[in-house]
């Protein structure tokens, strides 16, 4: 690994000084450790190796030739960062409770859970070292925001290195949908390593969706933590469509008794794609309850994995606990891993947990094609129907509109048919 | 509308059918009646077009074309309907875009105007109420979770929907409780017109007390051994099927 790469990419960042010392030491810890290596039991499926053989860096700031996406196609409140910089003048934002982290860090909120809800890994450690910018939300008590808001994290510029951050913080009873979306504009390798913090007071509601839809030849690397006090509410929709290699991380901690988390995600890997998403969820007070449904397909050369481990702890009585993971394979040279786990340390629990992975139906494609279908129609409804399983939380008419064309027009690629608008 | 001549299918090798002979004309019912393992299943399924079905002599032309030329679609395209012994379930996919979808491709396919959600809502929910459905179904994933008897009625649903030419009913009446017998004859009963066949292919011969057939053949070892009207059927209700027994080679393993 080459030190220099980091140490040079940090005396390039105008830190915030109250943060200064706080990434140095986060980028020592990560200069000890290294990257993730396939000897570690997390990282046993994949491997970072690509991104130690590239010089990867920090974008100029003012270098980026993006061209602005359409911020008017996001329903809701846009915060768009370009090559890590809050990025594009007449950003469509005007939104109290959101803004940038660069320019609203110093306060009591950042202070208190910055750095604090995803601990120390490597990859938490060189995002905590480095990060340029990102969204930062803060939902003052009771407050319910009616529109998303939208962190996009563009990235156009070859041979860049990325860290965003995102921190949102739900006050008790407040309620937010929050969307980040990590969207491509190269087809040269890059880098995004992000992590987002998550802080549910008592009572809070959140509905988190996250879509990554990096170049074809970018890495993404992700770490989302998150914190649920009593009686809050997590929803959460992860879909991956995009990047040669991903890797996410979710980790939930369940603080609070009553608190319910449910996360659905949905991962489209084609080509030689790579992707890998971890979740953990561990249940530490009584009567919370957790939902997980995974959908996963692979065509191609492409591999899929997913990695759920619930933790029921000592103390979490009457936890209920549900994982649901399916994968589809379209081809013969894809493969999926879905590996669901349980680890229980209380009584009285419910938990349950299901896998399966196997091909399209023949007989169900029988059954379409008999009532009018063509071959490639019918491949298309299925894996409709496949990923429809784990979009119940799309029940936003606008969401819905936003996100659908792009989910069908990577199926389409998939059933062999055309997008017919 | 229908013909069929000395047709031979095999499965794995094994023949099913061994020269069926069956003409079927616009506007008639047919029965098709006999023991487990006759091969009642297997001709339904080779009209319809299934894979792993060996058709290794004779024909079928339906409305003068050769049906074996033609994949499912087209078959379904054409107006043949299969409601199917077991149909299958399809998670995800909501009843209304499935059906709406078939209909559509069927109306691209013959160059008419496609359903609107709207028109498609109309058209659909009378046919509800007729078979004593209520609105969720249309919401509910396709089959998945159904009972056997909602299966059943979703079956005639689609067919009252899809409105076909030749209708094929592969034992729509196994395991329906009386009350839903009468709903899913009921629907049947609306289907019959002077231009539309319908074949029906059954066990027992309740259906037929409420779906009066024009015409019943008596399937056995993968031949039609008797033909004949409604009496037939009332025969093999009071004797059973062991009395055709004479000269056929009974088989019960099934493909």
């Amino acid at each position: 690994m080459n030190a220099s790469l980091y140490t040079d990419a940090l005396s390039h960042i105008a830190a915030p000084p109250w943060l200064t010392e706080a990434r140095h030491e986060a980028l020592d810890r990560f200069l000890a450790a290294g990257l993730p290596d396939s000897r570690q039991e997390a990282w046993k499926y994949t491997s970072l190796d690509r991104l130690g053989q590239v010089t990867l860096r920090p974008p100029e700031a003012e270098s980026s030739q993006a061209v602005c996406p359409d911020v008017t196609a996001y329903p809701g409140h846009v915060l768009l960062f370009q090559d890590g910089q809050l990025a594009c003048h007449g950003t469509y934002l005007s939104n109290q409770f959101a803004g940038t982290l660069r320019h609203w860090g110093d306060t009591r909120s950042v202070h208190e859970h910055l750095g604090r809800i995803a601990g120390s890994s490597a990859l938490a450690d060189l995002n905590l070292a480095l990060w340029q910018d990102g969204a930062r939300v803060y939902v003052p008590a009771g407050e319910r925001l009616g529109m998303p808001i939208f962190a996009v994290y563009g990235a156009a510029t070859a041979e860049a290195m990325l860290h965003p951050r995102t921190l949102a913080v739900v006050e008790s009873g407040a309620e937010a949908v929050l969307v980040e979306h990590y969207l491509g504009q190269t087809d040269q390798t890059y880098w995004q390593n992000a992590v987002s913090e998550i802080v549910l007071a008592e009572g809070a509601r959140l509905t988190h969706i996250v879509v990554v839809e990096e170049g074809p030849a970018a890495s993404h690397t992700s770490l989302t933590a998150l914190r649920l006090g009593r009686n809050s509410e997590y929803r959460a929709l992860h879909i991956g469509l995009g990047g040669l290699l991903t890797r996410r991380d979710l980790l939930a901690a369940l603080d609070g008794a009553d608190a319910g988390i449910r996360i659905d995600a949905f991962d489209l890997a084609d080509g030689r794609r790579h992707t890998d998403l971890h979740l953990r969820v561990s249940h530490r007070a009584p009567r919370s309850q957790s939902r997980i449904t995974y959908r996963g397909l692979a065509d191609d050369r492409a591999r899929a994995i997913f990695d759920g481990h619930v933790v029921v702890e000592h103390g979490a009585h009457q936890t209920d606990a549900r994982q649901d993971c399916k994968g589809l394979l379209l081809s013969r040279q894809a493969e999926i891993d879905a590996m669901p786990r349980l680890e229980i340390y209380a009584d009285d629990v419910k938990c349950s947990h299901g896998a399966s992975v196997g091909q399209p139906d023949p007989d169900a494609l029988f059954y379409l094609r008999s009532r009018g279908l063509d071959a490639a129609a019918a491949r298309r409804l299925l894996l409709e129907g496949f990923a429809n399983e784990a979009l119940g939380l799309l029940d936003d008419a606008h969401l819905r509109d936003w996100l659908m064309p792009r989910l069908l027009a990577a199926l389409s690629r998939r059933s062999g048919e055309e997008v017919r608008s | 509308m229908l013909q069929i001549r000395n047709l031979h299918v095999s499965v794995a090798g094994k023949p099913i059918l061994k020269g069926i002979d069956l003409d079927v004309g616009p506007g008639e019912v047919h029965a098709i009646m006999g023991p487990n393992g006759s091969g009642k299943s297997t001709l339904a399924q080779v009209l319809a077009g299934r894979s792993g079905y060996e058709v290794s002599q004779g024909s079928v032309r339906y409305l003068d074309r050769d049906l074996f030329l033609l994949p499912p679609e087209a078959r379904a395209r054409a107006g043949i309907f299969l409601a199917f012994q077991y149909p299958m379930e399809i998670p995800g996919v909501a009843n209304a875009q499935f059906l709406r979808t078939a209909l559509n491709s069927q109306h691209r396919a013959r160059g008419e105007a496609e359903v609107d959600a709207f028109d498609f809502l109309e058209h659909v929910k009378g046919k509800l109420a007729l078979l004593e459905m209520d609105d969720g179904f249309l919401y509910r994933s396709l089959n998945e979770g159904f009972s056997g008897g909602e299966k059943k009625r979703n079956e005639i649903l689609q067919m009252l929907v899809l409105e076909p030419r030749l209708a094929i009913l592969d034992e729509t009446d196994s395991g329906l409780d009386i009350d839903a017998l009468q709903v899913v004859a009921r629907g049947v009963n609306a289907m019959r017109s002077p231009d539309r066949a319908i074949v029906l292919v059954t066990h027992y011969q309740r259906l037929l007390e409420h779906i009066v057939p024009d015409r019943v053949h008596v399937l056995a070892a993968g031949r039609i051994v008797r033909s004949g009207d409604r009496d037939l059927a009332m025969e093999l209700e009071d004797k059973g099927y062991g009395w055709l027994n004479a000269g056929a080679d009974f088989e019960e393993d099934r493909p």
